[in-house]
Protein backbone atom coordinates (compact mmCIF):
# COMPACT_ATOMS: atom_id res chain seq x y z
CA UNK A 1 0.00 0.00 0.00
CA UNK A 2 2.77 2.28 1.27
CA UNK A 3 4.64 1.52 -1.91
CA UNK A 4 1.59 1.69 -4.20
CA UNK A 5 1.03 5.45 -3.00
CA UNK A 6 4.53 6.37 -3.61
CA UNK A 7 4.29 5.18 -6.72
CA UNK A 8 1.44 6.68 -7.98
CA UNK A 9 2.47 10.06 -6.42
CA UNK A 10 5.43 10.10 -8.07
CA UNK A 11 3.42 9.08 -11.39
CA UNK A 12 1.50 12.02 -10.47
CA UNK A 13 4.40 14.25 -10.68
CA UNK A 14 5.61 13.47 -13.71
CA UNK A 15 2.55 13.55 -15.35
CA UNK A 16 2.57 16.97 -14.14
CA UNK A 17 6.15 17.43 -15.49
CA UNK A 18 4.69 16.08 -19.20
CA UNK A 19 1.91 18.59 -19.15
CA UNK A 20 3.54 21.33 -17.90
CA UNK A 21 6.51 21.03 -20.59
CA UNK A 22 4.27 20.55 -23.54
CA UNK A 23 1.86 23.18 -22.54
CA UNK A 24 4.32 25.67 -24.89
CA UNK A 25 4.24 23.65 -27.80
CA UNK A 26 6.42 25.90 -29.71
CA UNK A 27 9.13 25.81 -26.67
CA UNK A 28 8.88 22.19 -26.54
CA UNK A 29 8.98 21.50 -30.31
CA UNK A 30 12.33 23.47 -30.43
CA UNK A 31 13.48 21.65 -27.36
CA UNK A 32 12.54 18.44 -28.16
CA UNK A 33 13.05 18.35 -32.14
CA UNK A 34 14.98 21.93 -33.75
CA UNK A 35 17.66 21.67 -31.17
CA UNK A 36 18.70 18.13 -31.49
CA UNK A 37 18.79 18.66 -35.02
CA UNK A 38 20.73 21.47 -35.22
CA UNK A 39 22.99 20.46 -32.83
CA UNK A 40 23.25 16.84 -34.71
CA UNK A 41 23.94 19.05 -37.76
CA UNK A 42 26.41 21.07 -36.09
CA UNK A 43 28.58 18.58 -34.89
CA UNK A 44 28.56 16.46 -38.09
CA UNK A 45 29.98 19.37 -39.69
CA UNK A 46 32.59 19.67 -37.30
CA UNK A 47 33.86 16.48 -36.97
CA UNK A 48 33.55 16.21 -41.02
CA UNK A 49 35.45 19.43 -41.32
CA UNK A 50 38.71 18.61 -38.89
CA UNK A 51 38.91 14.97 -40.88
CA UNK A 52 38.72 17.24 -43.89
CA UNK A 53 41.01 19.60 -42.53
CA UNK A 54 43.84 17.33 -41.04
CA UNK A 55 44.05 15.34 -44.39
CA UNK A 56 43.63 11.77 -42.22
CA UNK A 57 41.83 8.94 -42.61
CA UNK A 58 41.90 7.50 -39.12
CA UNK A 59 41.82 9.86 -36.04
CA UNK A 60 42.55 7.78 -32.53
CA UNK A 61 42.40 4.18 -34.94
CA UNK A 62 38.71 5.32 -35.74
CA UNK A 63 37.13 6.51 -39.26
CA UNK A 64 35.26 9.66 -39.94
CA UNK A 65 31.61 7.69 -39.86
CA UNK A 66 32.44 6.47 -36.34
CA UNK A 67 33.50 9.63 -35.47
CA UNK A 68 30.23 11.11 -37.08
CA UNK A 69 28.58 8.24 -35.21
CA UNK A 70 29.93 9.08 -31.93
CA UNK A 71 28.84 13.11 -32.56
CA UNK A 72 25.36 11.89 -33.18
CA UNK A 73 24.78 9.59 -30.09
CA UNK A 74 26.64 12.07 -28.05
CA UNK A 75 24.41 15.18 -29.00
CA UNK A 76 21.13 12.96 -28.16
CA UNK A 77 23.11 11.19 -24.42
CA UNK A 78 24.12 14.65 -23.14
CA UNK A 79 20.93 16.48 -24.24
CA UNK A 80 19.03 13.68 -22.01
CA UNK A 81 21.58 14.07 -19.35
CA UNK A 82 21.86 17.22 -18.01
CA UNK A 83 19.70 19.45 -16.12
CA UNK A 84 19.53 22.79 -15.82
CA UNK A 85 16.05 23.72 -15.54
CA UNK A 86 14.43 21.87 -12.80
CA UNK A 87 17.69 22.47 -10.43
CA UNK A 88 17.16 26.47 -11.15
CA UNK A 89 13.36 25.65 -9.82
CA UNK A 90 14.61 23.82 -6.88
CA UNK A 91 17.27 27.18 -5.92
CA UNK A 92 14.55 29.27 -6.65
CA UNK A 93 12.01 27.18 -4.61
CA UNK A 94 14.72 27.68 -1.73
CA UNK A 95 15.30 31.44 -2.46
CA UNK A 96 12.12 32.67 -2.50
CA UNK A 97 10.65 30.52 0.65
CA UNK A 98 8.09 28.47 -1.48
CA UNK A 99 10.00 25.56 -0.77
CA UNK A 100 7.56 25.96 2.94
CA UNK A 101 4.34 24.41 0.77
CA UNK A 102 6.77 21.45 -0.39
CA UNK A 103 8.00 20.51 2.95
CA UNK A 104 4.58 20.32 4.82
CA UNK A 105 3.53 17.80 2.59
CA UNK A 106 3.59 13.87 2.78
CA UNK A 107 6.45 13.76 0.16
CA UNK A 108 10.19 14.31 -0.07
CA UNK A 109 11.49 17.69 -2.13
CA UNK A 110 14.52 15.35 -3.57
CA UNK A 111 11.43 12.56 -4.97
CA UNK A 112 8.58 15.74 -6.33
CA UNK A 113 11.47 17.23 -8.37
CA UNK A 114 13.51 13.52 -9.49
CA UNK A 115 9.89 12.18 -10.81
CA UNK A 116 9.23 15.66 -12.60
CA UNK A 117 12.79 14.95 -14.09
CA UNK A 118 12.19 11.94 -15.24
CA UNK A 119 9.07 12.97 -16.73
CA UNK A 120 10.65 15.63 -18.61
CA UNK A 121 13.28 13.21 -20.14
CA UNK A 122 10.98 10.83 -20.93
CA UNK A 123 8.53 12.89 -23.19
CA UNK A 124 11.87 14.82 -24.82
CA UNK A 125 13.63 11.41 -25.66
CA UNK A 126 10.63 9.89 -26.76
CA UNK A 127 10.39 12.53 -29.19
CA UNK A 128 14.04 13.38 -30.18
CA UNK A 129 15.08 10.06 -30.68
CA UNK A 130 13.63 10.12 -33.40
CA UNK A 131 16.11 12.12 -34.94
CA UNK A 132 19.47 10.17 -34.42
CA UNK A 133 17.31 6.92 -35.33
CA UNK A 134 16.53 8.67 -38.76
CA UNK A 135 19.43 10.41 -39.71
CA UNK A 136 21.37 7.17 -39.08
CA UNK A 137 18.81 5.09 -41.29
CA UNK A 138 19.87 8.11 -44.21
CA UNK A 139 23.33 8.18 -44.00
CA UNK A 140 23.58 4.41 -43.26
CA UNK A 141 26.52 5.14 -40.26
CA UNK A 142 27.12 2.16 -37.79
CA UNK A 143 25.56 1.77 -35.31
CA UNK A 144 23.93 -1.33 -32.74
CA UNK A 145 20.49 -0.49 -32.56
CA UNK A 146 20.08 -3.82 -30.09
CA UNK A 147 22.66 -1.93 -27.87
CA UNK A 148 20.39 1.19 -27.38
CA UNK A 149 17.82 -0.36 -24.59
CA UNK A 150 20.61 -0.54 -22.26
CA UNK A 151 22.09 2.57 -23.26
CA UNK A 152 19.26 4.66 -22.63
CA UNK A 153 18.95 2.81 -19.13
CA UNK A 154 22.08 3.74 -18.42
CA UNK A 155 21.59 6.73 -18.93
CA UNK A 156 18.34 7.28 -16.95
CA UNK A 157 20.21 5.53 -13.78
CA UNK A 158 22.70 7.79 -14.99
CA UNK A 159 20.07 11.31 -14.66
CA UNK A 160 19.27 10.13 -11.03
CA UNK A 161 23.09 11.31 -10.33
CA UNK A 162 22.45 14.17 -11.79
CA UNK A 163 19.47 14.80 -10.09
CA UNK A 164 21.35 13.90 -6.86
CA UNK A 165 24.38 16.53 -7.84
CA UNK A 166 21.10 19.48 -8.80
CA UNK A 167 20.00 18.38 -4.71
CA UNK A 168 22.93 18.87 -3.16
CA UNK A 169 23.59 22.33 -5.45
CA UNK A 170 19.89 23.14 -4.18
CA UNK A 171 20.59 22.59 -0.42
CA UNK A 172 23.70 25.18 -0.62
CA UNK A 173 21.21 27.59 -1.34
CA UNK A 174 20.20 27.00 2.24
CA UNK A 175 23.57 28.46 3.48
CA UNK A 176 24.16 31.05 0.87
CA UNK A 177 22.18 33.70 -0.14
CA UNK A 178 22.64 32.94 -4.56
CA UNK A 179 23.45 29.37 -5.20
CA UNK A 180 22.99 29.72 -9.38
CA UNK A 181 26.62 29.79 -10.15
CA UNK A 182 26.77 26.28 -9.07
CA UNK A 183 24.48 25.18 -11.47
CA UNK A 184 26.42 26.38 -14.33
CA UNK A 185 29.92 25.38 -12.61
CA UNK A 186 28.35 21.59 -12.27
CA UNK A 187 27.12 21.56 -15.51
CA UNK A 188 30.05 22.81 -17.20
CA UNK A 189 32.32 20.34 -14.93
CA UNK A 190 30.03 17.60 -16.36
CA UNK A 191 30.33 18.75 -19.71
CA UNK A 192 34.03 18.51 -19.78
CA UNK A 193 34.16 15.00 -17.39
CA UNK A 194 31.42 13.31 -19.79
CA UNK A 195 32.80 12.94 -23.04
CA UNK A 196 30.26 15.25 -25.02
CA UNK A 197 33.33 17.48 -26.48
CA UNK A 198 34.87 14.55 -27.78
CA UNK A 199 35.34 10.74 -27.11
CA UNK A 200 37.34 10.69 -23.89
CA UNK A 201 39.63 7.25 -25.82
CA UNK A 202 41.56 10.29 -27.66
CA UNK A 203 42.84 11.33 -24.63
CA UNK A 204 46.25 10.28 -23.11
CA UNK A 205 47.04 7.98 -20.16
CA UNK A 206 46.30 8.73 -16.91
CA UNK A 207 43.42 10.90 -17.95
CA UNK A 208 41.82 7.96 -20.04
CA UNK A 209 41.52 5.77 -17.66
CA UNK A 210 40.72 8.20 -15.04
CA UNK A 211 37.95 9.82 -17.13
CA UNK A 212 36.78 6.56 -17.89
CA UNK A 213 36.33 5.18 -14.45
CA UNK A 214 34.48 8.19 -12.97
CA UNK A 215 30.71 8.09 -12.95
CA UNK A 216 30.51 11.19 -15.32
CA UNK A 217 31.33 9.03 -18.48
CA UNK A 218 28.30 6.93 -17.98
CA UNK A 219 26.04 10.02 -19.68
CA UNK A 220 27.48 10.35 -22.60
CA UNK A 221 31.20 8.50 -23.20
CA UNK A 222 30.14 5.01 -21.93
CA UNK A 223 26.18 4.56 -23.87
CA UNK A 224 27.75 6.21 -26.95
CA UNK A 225 31.01 4.41 -27.10
CA UNK A 226 29.02 1.17 -26.67
CA UNK A 227 26.09 1.82 -29.06
CA UNK A 228 28.79 2.60 -32.02
CA UNK A 229 30.83 0.11 -31.45
CA UNK A 230 34.00 1.17 -29.39
CA UNK A 231 33.67 -0.36 -26.38
CA UNK A 232 32.52 -3.47 -25.12
CA UNK A 233 29.56 -4.67 -22.51
CA UNK A 234 32.78 -4.71 -19.44
CA UNK A 235 32.43 -0.66 -20.00
CA UNK A 236 28.40 -0.79 -19.55
CA UNK A 237 28.80 -2.40 -16.56
CA UNK A 238 31.79 -0.65 -14.86
CA UNK A 239 29.58 2.35 -15.97
CA UNK A 240 26.66 0.97 -14.48
CA UNK A 241 29.05 0.45 -10.91
CA UNK A 242 30.51 3.81 -10.66
CA UNK A 243 27.39 5.81 -11.61
CA UNK A 244 26.30 3.49 -8.59
CA UNK A 245 28.98 4.80 -6.26
CA UNK A 246 28.51 7.96 -7.30
CA UNK A 247 24.76 8.04 -6.12
CA UNK A 248 25.95 6.56 -2.56
CA UNK A 249 28.65 9.29 -2.19
CA UNK A 250 26.38 12.40 -3.40
CA UNK A 251 23.15 11.25 -2.19
CA UNK A 252 24.95 10.90 1.81
CA UNK A 253 26.55 14.68 0.90
CA UNK A 254 23.31 15.84 0.08
CA UNK A 255 21.36 14.51 3.12
CA UNK A 256 23.54 16.07 5.24
CA UNK A 257 23.58 19.07 4.01
CA UNK A 258 19.60 18.83 3.65
CA UNK A 259 19.77 17.73 7.46
CA UNK A 260 21.49 20.29 8.53
CA UNK A 261 19.65 22.60 6.99
CA UNK A 262 16.54 21.44 7.74
CA UNK A 263 17.63 21.66 11.81
CA UNK A 264 18.16 25.53 11.10
CA UNK A 265 15.49 26.29 8.50
CA UNK A 266 12.55 28.88 10.20
CA UNK A 267 10.07 28.51 6.99
CA UNK A 268 9.28 32.33 7.25
CA UNK A 269 8.72 34.82 4.12
CA UNK A 270 6.28 32.25 1.98
CA UNK B 1 19.59 67.48 -26.71
CA UNK B 2 22.68 67.85 -28.29
CA UNK B 3 25.18 64.36 -29.36
CA UNK B 4 27.73 65.13 -26.60
CA UNK B 5 25.35 65.97 -24.20
CA UNK B 6 23.31 63.17 -25.10
CA UNK B 7 26.36 60.86 -24.88
CA UNK B 8 27.57 62.31 -21.11
CA UNK B 9 24.02 61.00 -20.46
CA UNK B 10 24.17 57.53 -21.17
CA UNK B 11 28.05 57.38 -20.25
CA UNK B 12 26.89 58.35 -16.76
CA UNK B 13 24.16 56.09 -16.76
CA UNK B 14 26.50 53.18 -17.75
CA UNK B 15 28.66 54.15 -14.99
CA UNK B 16 26.08 54.00 -12.53
CA UNK B 17 25.29 50.54 -13.88
CA UNK B 18 28.44 49.33 -13.47
CA UNK B 19 28.50 50.51 -9.75
CA UNK B 20 25.76 49.36 -8.98
CA UNK B 21 25.73 45.96 -10.35
CA UNK B 22 29.80 45.70 -8.37
CA UNK B 23 27.69 46.42 -5.53
CA UNK B 24 25.35 43.88 -5.67
CA UNK B 25 27.90 40.96 -7.56
CA UNK B 26 30.21 41.64 -4.31
CA UNK B 27 27.15 40.63 -1.98
CA UNK B 28 27.23 37.22 -2.83
CA UNK B 29 30.83 37.18 -2.60
CA UNK B 30 30.63 32.83 -3.50
CA UNK B 31 28.73 33.62 -6.27
CA UNK B 32 31.30 36.15 -7.74
CA UNK B 33 33.94 33.40 -7.38
CA UNK B 34 31.97 30.96 -9.09
CA UNK B 35 30.91 32.91 -11.79
CA UNK B 36 34.76 32.89 -12.50
CA UNK B 37 35.40 29.55 -12.31
CA UNK B 38 32.57 28.80 -14.36
CA UNK B 39 34.02 30.61 -17.63
CA UNK B 40 37.24 29.01 -16.85
CA UNK B 41 35.86 25.67 -17.50
CA UNK B 42 34.46 26.78 -20.69
CA UNK B 43 38.11 27.98 -21.45
CA UNK B 44 39.39 24.78 -20.19
CA UNK B 45 36.76 22.94 -22.24
CA UNK B 46 37.58 24.73 -25.51
CA UNK B 47 41.44 24.60 -24.94
CA UNK B 48 41.11 20.80 -23.99
CA UNK B 49 39.12 19.79 -27.36
CA UNK B 50 41.69 21.40 -29.52
CA UNK B 51 44.92 19.81 -27.29
CA UNK B 52 43.66 16.39 -27.55
CA UNK B 53 42.35 16.77 -31.25
CA UNK B 54 45.72 18.07 -32.06
CA UNK B 55 47.57 15.05 -30.43
CA UNK B 56 46.17 13.42 -33.60
CA UNK B 57 46.98 15.87 -36.08
CA UNK B 58 49.88 18.14 -36.88
CA UNK B 59 47.29 20.53 -38.72
CA UNK B 60 43.29 21.18 -38.74
CA UNK B 61 42.53 23.03 -41.91
CA UNK B 62 45.42 24.52 -42.55
CA UNK B 63 46.42 26.13 -38.80
CA UNK B 64 48.77 24.45 -36.25
CA UNK B 65 48.07 24.37 -32.61
CA UNK B 66 49.72 27.50 -31.59
CA UNK B 67 47.87 29.68 -34.77
CA UNK B 68 44.53 27.59 -33.51
CA UNK B 69 45.60 28.94 -29.99
CA UNK B 70 45.88 32.59 -31.21
CA UNK B 71 42.26 31.95 -32.52
CA UNK B 72 40.71 30.51 -28.99
CA UNK B 73 42.82 33.71 -27.74
CA UNK B 74 40.40 36.01 -29.83
CA UNK B 75 37.32 33.75 -28.90
CA UNK B 76 38.19 34.24 -24.95
CA UNK B 77 38.21 38.10 -25.22
CA UNK B 78 35.35 38.63 -27.16
CA UNK B 79 33.54 35.99 -25.39
CA UNK B 80 34.65 38.29 -21.83
CA UNK B 81 33.67 41.16 -23.12
CA UNK B 82 30.06 39.38 -23.63
CA UNK B 83 30.08 37.93 -20.77
CA UNK B 84 30.67 41.72 -19.27
CA UNK B 85 28.84 43.86 -20.97
CA UNK B 86 25.65 41.98 -22.46
CA UNK B 87 25.49 38.24 -20.88
CA UNK B 88 23.46 39.22 -18.17
CA UNK B 89 21.15 41.68 -19.83
CA UNK B 90 20.33 39.12 -22.22
CA UNK B 91 20.02 36.00 -20.26
CA UNK B 92 17.37 37.15 -18.52
CA UNK B 93 15.27 39.06 -21.03
CA UNK B 94 12.46 36.24 -21.29
CA UNK B 95 12.15 36.55 -17.39
CA UNK B 96 11.67 40.33 -18.03
CA UNK B 97 8.91 39.95 -20.49
CA UNK B 98 7.19 36.89 -18.73
CA UNK B 99 7.14 38.84 -15.43
CA UNK B 100 6.40 42.29 -17.03
CA UNK B 101 9.44 44.01 -15.89
CA UNK B 102 10.02 45.13 -19.78
CA UNK B 103 7.32 47.08 -19.41
CA UNK B 104 9.21 49.22 -16.29
CA UNK B 105 12.07 49.28 -18.83
CA UNK B 106 9.78 50.63 -21.45
CA UNK B 107 8.41 54.14 -19.42
CA UNK B 108 11.99 55.14 -18.70
CA UNK B 109 13.22 58.29 -20.44
CA UNK B 110 15.97 56.53 -22.69
CA UNK B 111 16.24 54.13 -25.02
CA UNK B 112 14.59 50.89 -24.22
CA UNK B 113 17.66 48.75 -26.10
CA UNK B 114 20.30 50.50 -24.10
CA UNK B 115 18.17 49.46 -21.23
CA UNK B 116 17.58 46.06 -22.47
CA UNK B 117 21.66 45.57 -23.16
CA UNK B 118 23.36 47.36 -20.54
CA UNK B 119 21.32 47.23 -17.62
CA UNK B 120 23.19 44.71 -15.48
CA UNK B 121 27.06 44.63 -15.65
CA UNK B 122 29.30 41.25 -15.13
CA UNK B 123 31.66 42.50 -13.14
CA UNK B 124 32.94 39.02 -12.03
CA UNK B 125 34.12 38.34 -15.57
CA UNK B 126 36.15 41.52 -15.44
CA UNK B 127 38.61 38.64 -14.04
CA UNK B 128 38.11 36.50 -16.75
CA UNK B 129 38.98 39.16 -19.54
CA UNK B 130 42.27 39.46 -17.87
CA UNK B 131 43.01 35.56 -17.71
CA UNK B 132 41.62 35.96 -21.88
CA UNK B 133 44.16 38.73 -22.35
CA UNK B 134 46.72 36.61 -20.82
CA UNK B 135 46.25 33.36 -23.01
CA UNK B 136 46.15 35.60 -26.44
CA UNK B 137 49.47 37.16 -25.56
CA UNK B 138 50.68 34.15 -24.52
CA UNK B 139 49.75 32.44 -27.40
CA UNK B 140 51.20 35.29 -29.93
CA UNK B 141 54.23 35.13 -28.02
CA UNK B 142 54.61 31.62 -29.29
CA UNK B 143 54.26 32.95 -32.70
CA UNK B 144 57.79 32.34 -34.92
CA UNK B 145 56.33 35.69 -37.17
CA UNK B 146 54.46 37.70 -34.64
CA UNK B 147 54.94 41.42 -35.73
CA UNK B 148 53.84 43.52 -32.87
CA UNK B 149 51.89 46.34 -35.11
CA UNK B 150 49.47 43.68 -35.92
CA UNK B 151 48.51 44.08 -32.59
CA UNK B 152 46.97 47.11 -33.28
CA UNK B 153 44.47 45.60 -35.91
CA UNK B 154 42.95 43.58 -32.82
CA UNK B 155 41.92 47.34 -31.68
CA UNK B 156 39.54 47.51 -34.35
CA UNK B 157 38.58 43.87 -34.96
CA UNK B 158 37.66 42.60 -31.83
CA UNK B 159 35.10 45.64 -31.61
CA UNK B 160 34.01 44.50 -34.58
CA UNK B 161 33.57 40.76 -33.86
CA UNK B 162 31.74 41.80 -30.48
CA UNK B 163 29.13 43.86 -32.95
CA UNK B 164 27.80 40.88 -34.90
CA UNK B 165 27.94 39.01 -31.14
CA UNK B 166 25.79 41.48 -29.91
CA UNK B 167 23.55 41.77 -33.09
CA UNK B 168 22.54 37.81 -33.48
CA UNK B 169 22.48 37.74 -29.78
CA UNK B 170 20.21 40.41 -28.93
CA UNK B 171 17.49 39.38 -32.07
CA UNK B 172 17.53 36.12 -30.56
CA UNK B 173 16.73 37.04 -26.61
CA UNK B 174 13.91 39.67 -28.73
CA UNK B 175 12.11 36.44 -29.94
CA UNK B 176 10.80 36.65 -25.98
CA UNK B 177 8.82 39.73 -27.12
CA UNK B 178 6.70 37.90 -29.63
CA UNK B 179 6.28 34.09 -28.46
CA UNK B 180 6.57 35.28 -24.66
CA UNK B 181 8.64 31.85 -23.62
CA UNK B 182 11.79 31.36 -25.85
CA UNK B 183 13.99 29.65 -23.45
CA UNK B 184 14.51 27.05 -26.01
CA UNK B 185 15.04 29.23 -29.08
CA UNK B 186 18.07 30.94 -27.08
CA UNK B 187 19.63 27.22 -27.44
CA UNK B 188 19.53 27.54 -31.49
CA UNK B 189 21.98 30.83 -30.74
CA UNK B 190 24.10 28.85 -28.58
CA UNK B 191 24.14 25.90 -31.27
CA UNK B 192 24.99 28.32 -34.52
CA UNK B 193 27.63 30.34 -32.11
CA UNK B 194 29.10 26.95 -31.48
CA UNK B 195 30.24 26.71 -35.49
CA UNK B 196 31.75 30.67 -34.84
CA UNK B 197 33.32 28.72 -32.06
CA UNK B 198 35.53 26.70 -34.61
CA UNK B 199 38.80 28.09 -37.02
CA UNK B 200 36.65 28.74 -40.30
CA UNK B 201 39.99 27.21 -41.86
CA UNK B 202 38.30 23.75 -40.79
CA UNK B 203 35.40 24.04 -42.60
CA UNK B 204 34.79 23.14 -46.75
CA UNK B 205 34.61 26.22 -48.55
CA UNK B 206 30.54 26.13 -48.85
CA UNK B 207 30.26 25.84 -45.43
CA UNK B 208 32.85 29.03 -44.45
CA UNK B 209 31.32 30.74 -47.37
CA UNK B 210 27.82 30.52 -45.32
CA UNK B 211 29.86 31.12 -42.16
CA UNK B 212 30.69 34.80 -43.25
CA UNK B 213 27.83 35.54 -45.41
CA UNK B 214 24.26 34.35 -44.04
CA UNK B 215 25.03 33.70 -40.47
CA UNK B 216 28.30 35.72 -40.36
CA UNK B 217 29.27 33.64 -36.90
CA UNK B 218 32.64 33.08 -38.47
CA UNK B 219 33.50 37.31 -38.30
CA UNK B 220 33.31 36.85 -34.43
CA UNK B 221 36.82 35.36 -34.02
CA UNK B 222 38.05 33.56 -37.00
CA UNK B 223 38.41 36.79 -39.26
CA UNK B 224 40.08 38.91 -36.25
CA UNK B 225 42.39 35.97 -35.92
CA UNK B 226 42.88 35.37 -39.28
CA UNK B 227 44.59 39.05 -39.68
CA UNK B 228 46.72 38.04 -37.07
CA UNK B 229 48.34 34.68 -38.49
CA UNK B 230 47.50 35.42 -42.02
CA UNK B 231 48.36 38.93 -44.18
CA UNK B 232 44.98 40.83 -43.39
CA UNK B 233 42.53 39.71 -46.65
CA UNK B 234 41.37 43.26 -47.83
CA UNK B 235 37.63 42.18 -49.30
CA UNK B 236 36.81 40.61 -46.09
CA UNK B 237 38.18 43.37 -44.04
CA UNK B 238 35.84 45.64 -45.81
CA UNK B 239 32.90 43.19 -45.48
CA UNK B 240 33.31 42.90 -41.75
CA UNK B 241 33.79 46.40 -41.53
CA UNK B 242 30.34 46.72 -43.08
CA UNK B 243 28.41 44.40 -42.05
CA UNK B 244 28.67 45.27 -38.21
CA UNK B 245 27.56 48.47 -38.22
CA UNK B 246 25.03 47.35 -40.95
CA UNK B 247 23.81 44.23 -38.57
CA UNK B 248 23.88 46.65 -35.41
CA UNK B 249 20.88 48.72 -37.27
CA UNK B 250 19.43 45.62 -37.69
CA UNK B 251 19.09 45.55 -34.71
CA UNK B 252 17.25 48.63 -33.76
CA UNK B 253 14.95 48.01 -36.27
CA UNK B 254 13.70 44.18 -35.16
CA UNK B 255 13.43 45.65 -31.63
CA UNK B 256 10.79 48.24 -33.07
CA UNK B 257 9.50 45.18 -34.58
CA UNK B 258 9.25 43.37 -31.58
CA UNK B 259 7.85 45.99 -30.15
CA UNK B 260 4.85 46.47 -32.44
CA UNK B 261 4.01 42.57 -30.84
CA UNK B 262 4.27 43.19 -27.66
CA UNK B 263 1.41 43.36 -25.03
CA UNK B 264 2.54 44.11 -21.71
CA UNK B 265 2.72 41.46 -19.01
CA UNK B 266 1.80 43.11 -16.11
CA UNK B 267 -1.05 45.20 -17.12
Amino acid sequence: MLYANFWRRNLGFAKLAIASNIEYRLNFLVDALVQPCLSSVVEVVLWISIFAGAGMTLIGGFPVESYISYALWATFMGRISSSWMYEFRMIEEIDSGSINSLIVRPMSFYEYYLSQLMGYKFITTAVSLVVPLVLFQIFNLPFHLDRLPICLILVFYYLILVHSLSFIVASLAFYLNRAHSFTAAKNLGLWLLSGELFPLDLLPEPFKTLFSYLPFSSGVYVPTAYITGRIGQEAVIQGFISVTGGLIVANLIGWALWKQAMKNYSGTGA
Amino acid sequence: MSQQSTLKKYASLYYAFFRASLQADLEYRANFTLRIVTDVFWYAAQIFTFEVLYRHTKFIGHWNLDQTRVFLGILFVVDAIYMILLHDNLERFSDKVRKGDLDLLLVKPVRSQFMISFQRVGTANFANLIMAVAWLWWSLSRLPDFNLIKLLWLLIVIPNGFMFLYAFRFCFACTAVIFTRSENLQFIWYNIYKLGTRPDSIYAPWMKYILMTVVPVALIASVPARVIIDEPSWPLMIWSFLLGPTMIYGTTLFWKFCLKHYSSASS
